[in-house]
């Protein structure tokens, strides 16, 4: 598999980016949506600064991910409808909006609240604020409550197209972000598009 | 009569050594430093009560009284300041004050002046040497104490929460004193 796009599959790199930070998105809403339930513990710190870490690694990595994915071109996409096309890049766009959007409410909730952020206990993160800041710190919150179920809404909608291609439309938008399959039906995808 | 007089005479000088000061309290801060999660946060105690007698010239009479209203604690993080009264760190309910009383004044040998005491903290009295910085200006002084506290000596964070590598044993607590004749 080539590290770069090609015209029929995303390439190593952007495969890379787009299942490591799917799967960190996944274990971070778990994690985040337990936490908050947890009793005042040493444990409950322990989780919320491995939250803080995980969310820190996903705003990064989507950084790096998005320069990756504006440094080339993406695969051409199978022959669809119009306004399939516009959801899809509207939902794409959206995605990486939350996925830098929502570690930085995080980031901007810690500090206001005035808590410590270390990434997993080995480099200090500045706060984005000085010190406590009680308003802020209750929109931020909010913000980054909104934001989390805009985007499990959006992952559920990109899922959904993801497999409604694979199975209905039986077309190669789901196996261009597999590695593997090279042969099999990646084949009848660039016959779709010839 | 000529006795009493004499005697009045003979107590005068202790008298008038044994300054006693006012305290400012608007310019005046109980704060200390604390470690949490690897990183220092400063937190003060905004009530407390010190009685300072006080004269550099005289340390044999000097003698400070501090009484810290615990529950008046603040660190600028409200889910510290929620959990920090409760039964885990300080249990303000069962232990309100804490009271810092001096025993004896010293000079060490580079000169710095201690002040030997017993702080009574969360049902433990320990002894706690403070050093003690004292500048006069004009008819008044700044008072600065200082001294490092074990909060484990204390049981202030005790059980699970007794981890120091998740809250660090030290403090380092530091008093600053606006003295008003």
């Amino acid at each position: 598999m080539p590290l770069r796009n090609t015209e029929t599959r995303w390439g190593g790199i952007a495969q890379f980016f787009h299942w490591l930070i799917a799967l960190l998105i996944i274990a971070q809403g778990a994690i985040g949506l337990t936490m908050v339930e947890l009793g005042m513990t040493p444990a409950k710190v322990k989780v919320f600064a491995l939250h803080k870490s995980i969310g820190l690694t996903i705003l990064a990595l989507g950084l790096l991910r998005l320069a990756w994915r504006l440094g080339q071109r993406a695969p051409l996409d199978p022959p669809m409808p119009h306004w399939q096309r516009n959801a899809a890049k509207l939902s794409h766009f959206l995605l990486y909006v939350l996925i830098l959007a929502l570690p930085l409410s995080g980031w901007l909730f810690n500090s206001a609240a005035n808590f410590p952020l270390e990434w997993f206990g080995l480099v200090h993160v500045p706060s984005l604020t000085h010190g406590l800041d009680p308003v802020l710190k209750a929109w931020a919150l909010r913000a980054h409550v909104v934001l989390f179920w805009l985007l499990a809404g959006l992952v559920v909608v990109h899922v959904a197209a993801a497999l409604w291609h694979h199975f209905v439309h039986r077309d190669n938008v789901l196996l261009r972000m597999l590695p593997g399959f090279e042969k099999r039906r990646l084949a009848r995808g660039r016959g779709v598009l010839q | 009569m000529r006795r009493m007089v004499l005697i009045a005479l003979m107590l005068l000088p202790l008298a008038a050594f044994a300054r006693e000061w006012k305290i400012d309290p608007a310019r005046s801060a109980l704060t200390f430093t604390g470690t949490y999660q690897d990183e220092k946060f400063e937190g003060r105690f905004k009530r407390f009560d010190a009685k300072i007698d006080y004269d550099p010239a005289d340390l044999a009479h000097a003698k400070f009284d501090v009484t810290i209203d615990i529950a008046s604690v603040d660190t600028a993080n409200t889910e510290r300041d929620q959990a920090l009264p409760g039964k885990d760190f300080f249990d303000t309910a069962q232990f309100p004050r804490a009271h810092f009383v001096s025993t004896r004044f010293r000079k060490s040998a580079d000169g710095q002046v201690l002040a030997d005491g017993t702080l009574s903290l969360r049902g433990v009295s320990k002894p706690v040497t403070l050093t003690v910085k004292f500048v006069p200006s004009g008819s008044g002084a700044t008072l600065d104490v200082d001294t490092t506290l074990k909060r484990l000596d204390f049981g202030i964070g005790s059980g699970d929460w007794a981890d120091t590598s998740m809250i660090g044993n030290d403090v380092a607590v530091h008093g600053h004193l606006v003295l008003l004749p």
